[in-house]
């Protein structure tokens, strides 16, 4: 009798730790979750769950184990049940649990799964036990064919993606730094849309009162100013008051 | 006798609205251009990325005058006159461009400021009794597309023949002037961020930046 105790108390001890490595890599994916989540990759996720469920798998290897005694023949029974708060429960439970009272009892003592899921997994045992061998082969293959059609699908538009990326960097050059820089400087200071001496409008335009000068004068300034310049070697006596101005524009240009 | 109380109110109204800065004079910019081969793409992907989708982009044929006038300092005061081509009947437009801040490294778009002001089309007799004279003039010609309070334009950019009707105009280069452009209130410069997000989004086809007009490489016009 009291070896078989011994044997249980051991067992417990074993399932105790496990269950603590367990809580503690659930403990670290949750909290990975809630603040990390900005940064958290799937890959890490699934090595999380990897973890997880290596521990799951040690520790129903532990309660197989020659040395636990079958724990299906032992019965927990709850033998007080109370409504009041426990403080030491909620200690020891991590403020899980306030108090051990009817409504908390059967979810945490219990052995079975509920009868509903219980019922599913019956018929879905029930299901799998029936196919035969052939059948269930054949749907391992149907699925994995969908599986590589699918594959290859994302493979192909990843390669579709990159080249075409590759063909636009390379080969179409759509815009032109140079041309940008003209048209800024066209629209800013005119560079390149004045007349052909800039400077040399301004004079005769200070120099001509309002009066004289024709109207709807907007658009066509001086029309006759660039033949003017282009003259000014052997300049006619009536353009000397231009030139005059050519000579004062100078006098701007240093 | 209380005559000038209507004048000052409306100075006051002005002045305490450029103190409670709601008056949108800053403008926040970005330019760069677009080969006209590459065009079709780019109004393409605007029309996807942009506001008016329904309406499809507007269109606009304006012809802008720049004057200058010299006053104490150095450098000439500049002033713009803008008319649509294409609606004669449209108001005009005048106005003052500041001088472009560039700023350093993190400052995200070009900032200068902007007034703008609706006139008539004798604005051009009025400043040349001034004492403005005309330095340059332009077409510009292409579209126009929103984005919240964002504003892009694509144009061409034509240099006016000299005494030959407005239609017989030269292009400037053989690309289109693609300009990003914000107007707001002073120290709104989470705009710039804004805007930097979205030139981002034009790239590669456009390369939206801050250019510099005043350190070109020396070119020749085409």
């Amino acid at each position: 009798m009291q070896r078989e105790e011994k044997q249980i108390d051991n067992a417990l001890d074993v399932m105790l730790s496990r269950v603590t490595e367990l809580k503690n890599s659930v403990i670290h994916l949750l909290y990975k979750m809630d603040h990390e989540s900005e940064t958290l990759s799937w890959p890490t996720v699934l090595d999380n769950f990897a973890l997880i469920s290596s521990q799951l798998t040690a520790f129903n290897k532990c309660l197989g184990h020659d040395k636990v005694p079958p724990l299906q023949n032992l019965v927990v029974l709850p033998l007080l049940l109370n409504p009041d708060r426990d403080e030491d429960l909620l200690r020891m439970t991590e403020g899980r649990i306030p108090a051990f009272a009817h409504d908390v009892v059967p979810d945490y003592l219990r052995t079975k799964p509920e009868p509903e899921v219980e019922q599913k997994m019956m018929q879905l045992e029930h299901k799998a036990a029936g196919l035969s061998n052939e059948t269930t082969q054949k749907q391992i293959a149907a699925y994995t064919k969908a599986i590589n059609h699918i594959l290859d699908i994302v493979a192909k538009a990843r390669e579709d993606c990159e080249s075409e990326n590759v063909t636009r960097g390379g080969a179409s050059q759509t815009s032109s730094l140079a041309d940008t820089q003209t048209l800024a400087a066209a629209i800013a200071i005119g560079k390149g849309l004045k007349p052909m001496v800039p400077q040399g409008v301004q004079s005769p335009g200070m120099m001509v009162p309002p009066g004289n000068r024709p109207p709807g004068q907007g658009p066509p300034m001086n029309p006759n100013q660039p033949p003017q310049m282009g003259m000014m070697g052997k300049a006619p006596g009536t353009i000397k008051t231009n030139i005059k101005s050519a000579g004062q524009m100078h006098s701007y240009n240093r | 006798m209380d005559w000038g109380q209507p004048v000052n109110t409306a100075m006051d109204s002005l002045t305490a609205a450029l103190k409670s800065n709601i008056i949108p004079n800053q403008e926040y910019l970005l330019q760069g251009s677009v080969l006209d081969a590459a065009v079709e793409v780019l109004l393409h992907r605007l029309r996807g990325l942009c506001d008016n989708v329904d309406s499809g982009p507007e269109t606009f044929h304006d012809h802008e005058m720049c004057f200058s006038i010299r006053g104490t300092s150095p450098q000439p005061l500049l002033l713009r006159v803008r008319r649509a081509l294409d609606y004669q009947d449209m108001p005009w437009q005048l106005r003052y461009i500041g001088q472009s801040e560039l700023g350093d490294k993190s400052r995200p778009t070009i900032v200068r400021s902007s007034i703008d002001v609706g006139c008539n089309a004798t604005v051009v007799e009025f400043l040349t009794e001034l004492g403005c004279r005309m330095d340059f003039e332009y077409i510009l010609r292409g579209y126009m597309f929103r984005k919240g309070r964002m504003k892009i334009t694509v144009s061409k950019i034509f240099k006016m023949g000299q005494g030959k009707p407005p239609e017989s105009v030269e292009p400037m280069s053989q690309s289109y002037l693609v300009e990003l452009s914000v107007l707001a209130p002073n120290g709104q410069d989470a705009i710039g961020e804004d805007m930097k997000n979205f030139a981002e989004q034009l790239r590669p086809l456009v390369q939206l930046d801050k250019i510099d007009y005043k350190r070109l490489p020396v070119t020749g016009p085409p």
